[in-house]
């Protein structure tokens, strides 16, 4: 399959904060989303990757096109809608995406079309004519989106792209991201922190810590990879308890929780036995399968402790 | 709000590979400068100036109006005339306030929006974001200096159906208010980089015009040395204008230091905005 991104041993620091620390990766086409709590380095990346920041070390080429020597071939062909609420004051949503859409290259007439077809697609169509600092912040996300995608870029990144969104507006944002890559023309890379939203929309997930990409895998082979977590809390002391699932993985939570995670054939009669062998009594017993949150935990749990 | 029903879909045209990527920005800009209120009143009070000057114009060419030469000074040469245009304090002034008015908000405003990444997102460099910025503040300067200019050329060829006198006169009236223009231009851009608040860079840009008078007339008025003059941007401006049209000069000192000066201020100014944009996290 087509390569999208390839990176080797990225570098970027803000003063003595390594913000991206020797990332290489190599995406193929298709929907990714780069996970990873606040600061872990993704809009760094992004940056780097559009070329708006200079790598200290490394290099990489996005669609064929150095970061560093194409940037101006590769932004023709990529599209970007940032986290922050950017945007060009005195325009209303037409004037502003058909402008973008010119900037990127496109004939005036062309642009101006098209910005009403995306407008509409992303259901600004009423409002297409406002104002845009009079639009709502979930409305800013949708003329966000629209404008990312005017010029129909090969490879869209979308930075936290529900973000300020209500509940409604959301889904209807994640159904759009999901109708863009049915198509199947256009390449997606997700930068979120929102476990639900990654989970909803794309097939591979890239998880960064620290600076540094911990996780690259399928979706599918991290939900295979699904385990049965037991949420306990005992009545009286544990520690003879845990003992007795020392070779598992456990943390202890507030409130006297504790937290396991157990191989799925594992029975369950065995967890009270030990409770009771141990001294102790269940009080409080919960079994769920682990979700993309419990392994995206996990990952930023074992980069911490390494 | 619904979802377009039949999904998305590509866009079929091909993007353009013309090498003048900031084109866009100085279309748009001009547009919304244009639009802004007081845009009208303003425009027309600095192209008043160019109708004064045509009558003057026509009466400096014709032989049976050459006693009004007498009564009106400025029009007793060619170069005196174009000099007096370009040098007055009127449209000194005025060109201080188009550069405000179109200049002041043009990156101020990207940088308190943010929106300066949207326009690096795509195919523009830094330097393409510069120019289609300077672009627009140059048009509007130029069309109140150098566009009349030219037009007064063409208008006393045909007054004096002379083309011989025109030709040098051309050339001094292109080279002025382009000096001019780039000045004001750099140092409006230069300004509105430094800060996300437009009324603040107009207050600071007001600031440097007047403090610059007020300084050098200060020292002039103590030292008694035209050599102060120098500190002076109008001062400069009439200076170099002088020196350009062949005039007696405005103070006692050499006129190309005052053009010196000027283009040096331009430099300045555009190496400080091109700092100040570097610096800019996108």
């Amino acid at each position: 399959m087509e390569t999208t991104i390839e990176l080797n041993g990225l570098n970027f620091s803000y003063g003595n904060i390594k913000a991206v620390d020797d990332v290489s990766l190599i995406t193929k086409k298709g929907i990714y989303g780069l996970l990873g709590p606040n600061g872990a380095g993704k809009t760094t990346l992004m940056k780097l990757i559009l070329g708006f920041l200079k790598a200290r070390s490394g290099n990489g080429k996005v669609l064929g096109f150095g970061i560093e020597e194409n940037t101006r071939e590769l932004r023709e062909k990529v599209g970007y809608m940032s986290e922050s609420d950017s945007l060009i004051p005195g325009m209303d949503a037409v004037d502003f995406t058909s402008y973008l859409g010119r900037l990127s290259g496109m004939p005036k007439q062309e642009a101006i079309k098209r910005a009403h077809e995306v407008l509409y697609y992303v259901g600004l169509e009423e409002s297409r004519y406002r104002m845009i600092e009079t639009y709502s912040s979930g409305m800013m996300q949708r003329l966000k989106l629209a404008s990312s995608i005017v010029h129909d870029p090969v490879l869209l990144f979308l930075d936290e792209p529900t973000s300020g969104m209500d509940p409604g507006s959301r889904k209807e944002m994640i159904e759009l991201i999901n109708d863009i890559s049915k198509k199947g023309t256009m390449s997606i890379i997700i930068s979120s922190h929102i476990l639900t939203d990654i989970e909803a929309t794309c097939e591979d997930v890239i998880i960064m810590d620290k600076g540094k990409i911990i996780a690259n895998e399928k979706i599918s082979v991290i939900a295979s990879k699904e385990v049965d977590i037991f949420e306990i809390k005992l009545g009286g002391d544990s520690s003879a308890f845990l003992k007795k699932f020392e070779r598992f993985k456990y943390e202890e939570a507030d409130r006297g929780m504790i937290r396991m995670q157990l191989p799925s054939d594992f029975s369950t009669k065995e967890i009270f036995d030990a409770a009771l062998r141990s001294g102790t009594h269940i009080k409080h017993f919960l079994k769920r399968r682990s979700t993309l949150e419990d392994t995206f935990m996990n990952a930023i749990g074992e980069n911490g402790a390494n | 709000m619904p979802i377009r029903e039949e999904g998305y879909y590509n866009w079929e045209g091909t993007l353009s590979k013309s090498k003048i990527k900031w084109f866009p920005i100085f279309t748009t800009g001009i547009k919304s400068v244009y639009k802004k209120r007081f845009s009208k009143l303003l425009f027309a009070t600095a192209s008043s100036l160019f109708f004064v000057f045509l009558i003057a114009l026509y009466v400096s060419s014709k032989p049976e109006l050459k006693m009004m030469s007498r009564l009106v000074k400025m029009i007793s040469s060619d170069a005196l005339l174009f000099r007096t245009y370009y040098t007055n304090g009127f449209l000194v002034f005025m060109c201080a306030m188009i550069s405000v008015f179109a200049g002041s908000e043009l990156i101020s405003n990207d940088l308190k929006h943010k929106s300066i990444s949207l326009y690096l997102a795509r195919p523009l460099s830094k330097l393409d974001y510069i120019t289609g910025k300077f672009s627009i503040i140059l048009f509007y300067l130029m069309m109140f200096t150098l566009l009349p200019g030219l037009l007064l050329v063409i208008f006393k060829v045909i007054f004096t159906g002379d083309f011989s006198a025109g030709l040098a006169l051309l050339v001094k009236s292109i080279t002025f208010p382009v000096v001019i223009s780039l000045f004001w231009a750099s140092l409006m851009l230069m300004l509105s980089s430094l800060s996300e608040n437009g009324r603040f860079v107009k207050i600071i840009f007001f600031v440097a015009f007047f403090l610059s008078q007020m300084i050098a007339g200060m020292f002039w008025g103590i030292f008694r040395n035209d050599n102060f003059m120098y500190i002076s941007i109008e001062k400069n401006i009439q200076q170099f204008g002088s020196f350009v049209f062949g005039t007696p000069l405005e103070f006692r000192a050499p006129g190309w230091i005052s053009g010196a000066i000027l283009l040096g201020l331009t430099a300045l100014f555009l190496l400080i905005l091109a700092y100040r944009l570097r610096k800019v996290e996108v």
